[in-house]
């Protein structure tokens, strides 16, 4: 008779797991790469990392970390890849036609675009402190930085977009 | 904070995947199910396949020897019996 060799049950359920965080996983990625098809692709391999490696998540808390930490490093990865859409500099990113006012969409759509201008670590930066409301201290974890890098990168790059968005004559209300 | 960071969190407010986001990545586990695992489980089946015919094959000889026993021992009760009636017979 063949013995089964038991494994140890997982701290956390995979599906509840891919159901509570996949917004925040591919939010990540479509915020850093701009791209939904290669956003959905990043976040599914994250997704099937996270399985591959559930024998080493401790608690939901622990998942949480782990899947913003490699959707974090997938996507830097996925960017570094894609040869199909050069990253543009920011002055070279185009006014629009119509001036946006504050809180319009095309505000929305044109701060996306100056975002994924920036350089990577700066852009994901500013996406761990705006999209998923980090602070300094969190985004160097999760990101692996010094909290000065952070807190620098934070600096330059809102102080850059300021001075983009002020030249299209998009200003404070 | 800002006019500029209240915009920023606006337009990086999570956005949903695909809705069949989910049934995609299990199809992706499925598919990726590493050589092997697939290759110790068609192992594991042979293994048992074979174990098992080997027993069969033990049970049957078994029980050709024992109906070999079985008519070794009535030829050899009618040898007797004849032994006995040649015996009386004399």
């Amino acid at each position: 008779m063949i013995g089964i060799v038991s494994t140890p049950k997982a701290a956390i359920d995979f599906d509840a797991a891919m159901q509570e965080h996949r917004s925040m996983v591919f939010s990540v990625a479509y915020h850093f790469l701009h791209d939904r098809d290669q956003a959905e692709e990043v976040a599914q391999d994250v997704f099937l990392s996270l399985h591959k490696n559930l024998h080493e998540i401790e608690s939901p808390s622990h998942a949480a970390h782990w899947l913003r930490r490699v959707a974090v490093q997938r996507s830097i990865d996925a960017s570094r890849r894609r040869m199909r859409r050069p990253v543009v500099a920011l002055e070279n990113v185009k006014e629009p036609s119509v001036k946006p006012a504050a809180a319009d969409p095309l505000l929305g759509e044109l701060l996306r675009k100056l975002i994924v201008s920036l350089p990577e670590t700066q852009r994901m930066v500013v996406i761990l402190r705006y999209q998923e409301d980090l602070d300094p201290t969190e985004i160097a974890a999760v990101m692996g930085i010094p909290v000065g890098t952070v807190k620098s990168h934070l600096q330059r790059s809102l102080a850059l977009l300021r001075e983009k968005l002020e030249r299209r004559g998009v200003g404070e209300r | 904070m800002d006019w500029l960071e209240e915009e920023l969190k606006q337009a990086l407010a999570r956005k949903e995947p695909s809705a069949d986001f989910d049934a995609r990545v299990r199809r992706r586990m499925v598919r990726t199910m590493p050589r092997w695992l697939a290759a110790a489980a068609a192992v594991i089946v042979l293994a048992s396949g074979a174990g098992l015919y080997r027993h069969r094959q033990g049970e049957m000889a078994k029980e050709q020897l024992l109906q070999a026993m079985r008519i070794t021992g009535e030829k050899l009760s009618v040898v007797q019996e004849h032994m006995q009636s040649i015996g009386e017979r004399q």
